[in-house]
């Protein structure tokens, strides 16, 4: 559930930042057209393998309901924080990926 | 032509958004509440301390024992087994007409074999049937909560249709620029962030009550025998008439470890038709843990010799429907999905709430003093009736007569107060006043189970009794947050 719910914020923050306003609002600077295009596919990805940490995790019938819930709850952390502490909400993508990999790596270990 | 039809559909949002907007807010803050009944009654009733988890046939042999002493004289008896969350097997017994008491039931301690010793209280219950049937008498509660829910979903669509840049605003939320900007801007980040779930909940929430809302189909194809259909759904039984003939009821343990053996899961429920007599029928309901279909499985075995009588694993229309149901209930979710379920409920209120408030934004500097006081009393009224609900489970004396009744006047009661007091004062010093009395009110929860039952924080948390812990510590978060909304307001209204 952790990995899946890293994932999903880091996807969802790397496709915000994809966005000329919102990528204004952290750096300050208008996104250029080719960063934009792999933060968009680095986003896409990441919310795909936060789906498959999902059906891994819960299977195919509690999985989808739990990402569709992982990515609610990453997206309203994200939107309520994003014009409060703009760096930190995206700063976040990479704690998320970190959270998700240790969750992946503790499940290997473990097993 | 198209702004015309965005502009139609605009003005029936907010319109109807107003209409059943306070009803839909107590719905929907209710019903998140919910998620947590289990916990909720855990803390209504401090004085039980569950013994340890049992073997769920032992725990059903001794609530068929139990019920051989309570239950005499019964068409049904229903158990529903201890699980992880809620350690109280619930049985209730039904009986012919011309018999007394025609349904009576009990909380029984397994573990402990004997019925469950503590105050009585309706507990989480109450918030739980009340986000459905608003504790109206017949069915006019669920009737209107419907009526409701059709609503929320056309208000879902026309807010889709209205929402023109629903992409390119997907992330924006602009609180520094005030006003209608940036109450629109929160209605739709916590409308489209958890638009899955708002679609999910409303939709099968009217499944859940489907055949309440649309039994004329059934009518048709059954001829009015509606009783019928539901057996052939496997929904619910009819018992059996009864023979007269004495023959006594097969000890229900092995049943329960045949049934969960055959599943691989667990049994949740057993329902026994005419028990002691020669037409009895045992049916075994896995738990609702084991699968998003809700009460799919279930086997029926003869009452009197336990031979398998029927093993019933739905049909596809009846799984759609079951799952559906089970997806409204999230009775599958383990500790963290329950979360990400109430995350998301409260979601749902906060797009109701921040929509309501949107109305009148939108209206001003124009003042609307009817909807002003009933947007106050609605909703922080209802925030202050649910803490006062609680307030009152520990207040009142835990051997008095009628308490539970009693705690349900003190949440009405305290309701309309604060609807009154929400009426009389100046807008935003109505929500300042009563946001602070709520967050008092959340956040004194922890204090007032400490005076009250001596399981205080530090006590739950060190016993790692995280069922009680939790409420507390979610007492302490709502008082913090709504304390902080109150500051909020109290500075817009300087």
């Amino acid at each position: 559930m952790l990995a899946l719910i890293g994932l999903a914020y880091a996807g969802l923050a790397w496709l915000c930042l994809a966005m000329d306003r919102h990528h204004r609002q952290v750096t300050g600077a208008a996104v250029g057209a080719a960063f934009a295009r792999s933060l968009r596919l680095a986003g896409s990805v990441a919310l795909a393998l936060s789906f498959a940490a999902a059906v891994a995790a819960d299977g195919w019938s509690f999985g989808p309901v739990a990402w569709f819930g992982g990515v609610t709850a990453a997206g309203l952390a994200l939107v309520l924080l994003l014009p409060y502490r703009p760096r930190l909400a995206v700063g976040l993508s990479l704690a998320g990926c970190l959270v998700a990999i240790l969750d992946v790596a503790a499940g290997a270990l473990l097993r | 032509m198209k702004y015309g039809f965005r502009r139609t559909m605009a003005w029936a949002h907010g319109w109807a958004g107003l209409v059943v907007g306070w009803l839909l807010f107590a719905v929907f803050l209710t019903g998140t509440l919910s998620f947590y009944r289990q916990e909720i009654t855990a803390w209504m009733r401090p004085e039980w301390r569950p013994g340890p988890a049992i073997e769920r046939s032992l725990a059903a042999d001794r609530a068929e024992a139990r019920l051989k002493t309570i239950g005499r004289q019964a068409n049904r008896w229903l158990i529903d087994l201890p699980d992880g969350r809620d350690r109280a097997a619930h049985l209730a017994v039904w009986r012919d007409p011309g018999q007394a008491p025609r349904f009576q039931r009990e909380e029984f301690d397994p573990a402990a074999d004997r019925p469950v010793d503590a105050r009585r209280t309706y507990g989480g219950d109450f918030l739980y049937y009340f986000h459905f049937d608003l504790q109206m008498p017949s069915i006019w509660g669920r009737l209107l909560v419907g009526l409701a829910a059709v609503i929320m979903l056309a208000l879902i669509v026309s807010g889709i249709v209205v929402h023109v840049r629903i992409f390119k605003d997907f992330f924006t939320f602009r609180p520094q620029k005030g006003g209608q900007r940036a109450w629109l801007d929160a209605h739709n980040a916590v409308g489209v962030m958890a638009l899955p779930f708002h679609l999910m909940i409303t939709y099968t929430g009217l499944v859940t009550l489907m055949f309440l809302y649309l039994p004329w189909g059934i009518d048709l194809a059954y001829r009015g025998d509606r009783a019928a259909f539901y057996a052939e759904a496997a929904l619910a039984q009819s018992p059996p008439a009864p023979t007269g003939k004495a023959v006594p009821l097969v000890p229900l343990g092995p049943l329960v470890a045949t049934a969960e053996a055959h599943w691989g899961l667990p049994a949740g429920r057993i329902d026994v038709y005419r028990p002691g007599d020669a037409a009895a029928v045992v049916r075994i309901h896995a738990a609702d843990s084991s699968g998003l279909a809700h009460r799919r499985h279930q086997i029926a075995f003869d009452g009197t010799t336990g031979a398998i009588l029927a093993v019933e694993d739905g049909r596809p229309a009846g799984i759609v429907r079951a799952v559906m149901y089970g997806l409204h209930l999230g009775r599958f979710a383990g500790p963290t999905l329950r979360l990400l379920y109430v995350v998301a409920g409260l979601a749902g209120t906060a797009m109701i709430a921040t929509g309501l408030v949107l109305w009148l934004v939108k209206r001003r500097p124009r003042r609307q003093r009817l909807i002003e006081g009933l947007n106050v009393g609605a909703m922080a009224g209802l925030v202050i009736a649910i803490a006062a609900f609680f307030w009152a489970n520990r207040l009142i004396p835990a051997e008095r007569a009628g308490r539970d009744d009693l705690e349900a006047v003190v949440f009405f009661a305290t309701w309309a107060v604060a609807a009154v007091h929400g009426a009389c004062r100046p807008h935003l010093r109505a929500w300042t006043e009563q946001l602070g009395f709520a967050a008092l009110l959340y956040g004194g929860l922890p204090v007032l189970n400490a005076a009250t039952s001596g399981r205080h924080l530090g006590h739950s948390v060190a016993q790692g009794d995280w069922m009680l812990a939790g409420f507390d510590l979610a007492g302490l978060a709502i008082g913090l947050f709504l304390g902080w909304l109150s500051l909020r307001v109290a500075r817009c209204s300087r």
